[in-house]
């Protein structure tokens, strides 16, 4: 005993004295290698990399910086789209048929000529993989046995695109910009694509690649991606063979770094130079440190929870306005989403066409049960929520777990990845998922889309909006306002349809939306041009320098 | 007449000091309250023993009277106007955490969780541990051969991987965390069940036993077990503290007990966002971890000098 105490007190002073000399000795200040750019980044969500099938948020950024596409937002005026691929476009007169001259002598960054003809294979391709973001192409009333049809290339500078219904063109314009309308350089997919037995779920022999292009690159865009490795890091590399501009660090880093605390431990230590996830708090630090700065921009997102109407308490329409009374908006916007959000109920992110602003629901739990006992659910019931394991979400999560308890609903939390949440938010097992929501080109209809449309509420429904994946079966007259919208030349009438239509999604959907984030970056004071855009596939990092 | 009265038993005070260390106990139960006050005076003469079970003690009491102790409810917080206060703000005397809830009474509730995994842990896997080695230790052969490399498999993993690996399979939660620590800590017990019985298997009163045509299961269960318990007590409180520590680490990595249950492990974990500028959401229930495991070894350090048999001899 004396001896295993005095070996212990040995043991526990050695310990102190190597601590007191960590602390005292001069810290090491790391500094990242100055031709890199390396960000700190939760890209947990990231599934895959192919621009034909991802529809995540981090990837968006990274296909977005090494991808180009016809057309893309202007950076200084979101609302005008400036030719990217493209020199020059022509509409015809009867609003149908796109026709897109392409700039001369392009390549990708494998020295590979960029012509028409791969313009035309990556529509193909999209169509006929039909992934996730596939509907934003055949929306326009393209299927796989037209593709090949209405998105050709008719001379090797030349593109046509034919759609169904004489669109604004602005609408199809901006659509074009969405990540699904990257184009890949057809021989090197090809090259890597596996024969697939047709079946009644996909017809084509071919997987176009898919399964390569998940971790695999075949771009034109600033950067050329070198690697990505689930939850450790994207790395990418500048293209030399990029027709435009040329970037102006050699090489850019996105660091898997989940933590806010971590991330900005990491940028006052100059491990990072960006850090892309701080919360409220560190935001307030990073803000008052010397030789860091902050940066930030509205972004097209919504944070919202949804009930899945597959559970049969969430369906009851008493109990989907009950939730809306039982989450304290003014104290999440005051505390777990200050500086990165503001509280924003309608599902159009303000800064888009039409977008209501007003906030009718309060937390008011007298209320809520009184919609609850109406429902036959005097005495609560419970229910489970899927959250991806990073803030504000599991903040928020926790909040509402609260505030439901109140009115006797017991919330459990089911805690994962972004990958985890995701994929089962897709497969429409959940109960409640919670979630942001990014617009995928700056156009009303985006959203409008994705909260109103369902046309088969079936788990086998091909329009997978997010309508869908909650089994909300849309009253036909919100989807027909919708689509109304789409074709209405006058702007002023398209606003007054798209009003009416927020109010009434507000009141009858499956839909809590909470609030509208605000997008934050710290960042080391030696970048130079280093901005944020108003969505994720605008977060440009081919601009940024170093000193 | 007149001669003075002989010191032997029957003739002591019952339950008076003399009684109780007499050398000729005159019935069973004197010897074992006998045998009992010993122990107890050789434990209490440890005064870190005694802090380590005041401590203990403490915990069972605030974890009965939780509910008459807790300032606040424990889950319900108040966002709005009491976020991230700091110790000493009035009302909270340990602070509050992002969610706005009082820490004291969060770390005051979250004794229920703690001691409620400590002891189903040790309920489960201190009798498994105990009939596996003794049975083995007794039984030799291949049936020592089989059962002791299956204990082989279960202590080539460390503890905290395989509790990992189990819970992942098993999904989160407090249940399956208190299954996944039990499944890995019975070995140790079973090595020590079977090395003391080891000892014990051929020595002259378990020979008598069998002479007079007791069954090996009445041989294991009602004269070799007994006498393992006094060690593996002493082990299954030594190991307490590290089980407290894994079910605080599956908490942590969020596999343990889910929100809104105050478990301290995931309270660290909730708490270390803010641990640059708000350090008590963190420091608090990582400050009722130490002390809490600093009690169970400072007990089970006592309990082992108490009940160790050599001593006992003398």
């Amino acid at each position: 005993m004396l001896h295993s105490l005095r070996h212990s007190v040995r043991v526990l002073s050695t310990g102190v004295a190597l601590s007191i000399m960590l602390v005292a000795a001069p810290q090491a200040f790391a500094a990242t290698p100055a031709d890199t750019l390396v960000e700190g980044f939760a890209i947990d969500d990231i599934i895959t990399i192919d621009p034909g099938e991802a529809f995540e948020l981090s990837t968006a950024e990274v296909t977005a910086n090494s991808y180009s596409k016809l057309v893309m937002l202007d950076p200084a005026d979101t609302s005008k789209v400036v030719g990217d691929l493209a020199a020059s476009w022509t509409v015809s007169d009867d609003g149908m048929t796109y026709t897109f001259k392409l700039k001369p002598d392009l390549k990708f960054a494998s020295g590979g000529p960029l012509t028409a003809e791969d313009v035309a294979f990556s529509f193909e391709r999209a169509v006929k993989l039909d992934k996730s973001p596939a509907f934003l192409i055949t929306q326009f009333g393209i299927t796989g046995d037209n593709v090949t049809e209405k998105a050709k290339a008719s001379a090797p500078d030349t593109f046509t695109f034919t759609v169904d219904k004489p669109y604004a063109p602005s609408f199809v314009l901006n659509v074009l910009t969405a990540t699904v309308a990257s184009v890949v350089e057809k021989a090197v997919v090809m090259q890597h694509a596996k024969a697939m037995t047709p079946s009644d779920d996909y017809k084509y022999d071919t997987d176009f690649g898919n399964e390569w292009m998940k971790t695999g690159f075949a771009g034109s865009g600033p950067y050329k991606v070198l690697a990505w490795r689930a939850n450790e890091a994207v790395i990418m590399e500048a293209n030399p063979n990029y027709y435009g501009e040329a970037p102006k660090l050699k090489r850019v880093i996105y660091r898997h770094m989940k933590e806010s605390s971590g991330q900005r431990l990491a940028l006052e230590n100059g491990d990072i130079d960006v850090a892309r996830n701080l919360e409220p708090g560190d935001v307030d630090a990073v803000s008052k440190k010397e030789g860091l700065s902050v940066t930030s921009a509205p972004k097209g997102t919504v944070y919202y929870f949804s009930l899945n109407q597959k559970n049969e308490n969430l369906a009851k329409p008493e109990v989907i306005e009950a939730f809306k009374y039982l989450v304290d908006y003014d104290a999440i916007g005051a505390t777990l989403i200050k500086g990165i959000g503001e509280i924003h109920q309608t599902f159009l992110p303000k800064g888009q066409l039409g977008a209501l602003s007003d906030n009718p629901y309060k937390l008011d739990v007298a209320k809520a049960k009184e919609l609850l006992e109406k429902a036959g659910l005097k005495d609560g019931f419970t229910v489970s929520m899927d959250v991806r394991n990073t803030q504000p979400v599991t903040g928020i999560a926790e909040s509402v777990q609260q505030t439901l308890a109140q009115a006797g609903i017991k919330l459990e939390i089911i805690p994962g990845d972004g990958k985890q949440t995701l994929t089962k938010y897709r497969a429409r097992t959940h109960d409640i998922y919670i979630g942001q929501w990014g617009s995928d080109y700056f156009d009303p209809n985006s959203n409008a889309e994705t909260f109103t449309v369902n046309p088969d509420n079936s788990d086998e429904g091909k329009n997978k909006t997010l309508a869908w994946r909650n089994a909300w079966d849309v009253p036909k007259e919100l989807s027909d306002a919708g689509k109304g919208a789409l074709l209405e030349k006058d702007a002023a009438k398209r606003v007054a349809i798209y009003e009416d239509l927020q109010k009434k999604v507000l009141a009858q959907s499956p839909f809590v939306i909470v609030f509208q984030q605000t997008e934050v970056a710290g960042y080391s004071s030696k970048l130079k041009d280093y901005k944020l855009g108003p969505s994720f596939d605008t977060n440009f990092v081919y601009p940024v320098s170093k000193e | 007449m007149s001669a003075p009265p002989l010191q032997i038993g029957d003739n002591l005070k019952p339950y008076s000091r003399d009684w109780l260390l007499s050398e000729q106990p005159t019935s069973r139960h004197q010897a074992r309250l006998g045998r009992a006050y010993v122990i107890w005076r050789r434990f209490s003469a440890n005064r870190l023993a005694l802090a380590g079970l005041g401590i203990i003690v403490l915990l069972v009491l605030v974890a009965i009277f939780a509910d008459v102790l807790a300032p606040h409810n424990p889950v319900q917080g108040d966002l709005m106007n009491a976020r991230l206060l700091a110790p000493g703000t009035s009302g909270y005397l340990l602070g509050t955490d992002d969610q706005g809830r009082d820490i004291l009474s969060r770390l005051i509730h979250g004794s229920r969780l703690t001691l409620f995994v400590v002891v189903l842990v040790a309920i489960i896997a201190a009798p498994v541990g105990l009939i596996i080695g003794t049975v083995s230790g007794y039984a030799g052969g291949w049936v020592d051969a089989v059962l002791m490399r299956i204990t082989d498999i279960f202590l080539a993993f460390p503890k905290l991987v395989l509790a990992l690996a189990l819970v992942a399979a098993l999904g989160p939660g407090i249940e399956n965390a208190v299954l996944a620590i039990a499944v890995t800590s019975w070995p140790p017990y079973a090595r020590i069940a079977r090395a003391e019985t080891m000892t014990f298997r051929n020595s002259e009163f378990i020979s008598a036993v069998k002479l007079m045509g007791a069954s090996p299961f009445r041989i294991v269960f009602r004269h070799v077990m007994p006498l393992c318990l006094s060690s593996l007590i002493v082990r299954v409180t030594l190991d307490m503290a590290g089980i407290i520590l894994t079910a605080a680490g599956l908490g942590f990595l969020g596999l343990g007990a889910q929100p809104p249950l105050p478990e301290w492990g995931a309270m660290i974990a909730s708490g270390r966002r803010f641990i640059l500028d708000q350090w008590w959401v963190a420091a608090m229930p990582g400050a009722a971890i130490l002390i809490v495991s600093l009690g169970f070894n400072l007990l089970g350090d006592g309990l082992r000098d108490a009940l160790d048999p050599k001593e006992a001899g003398q």
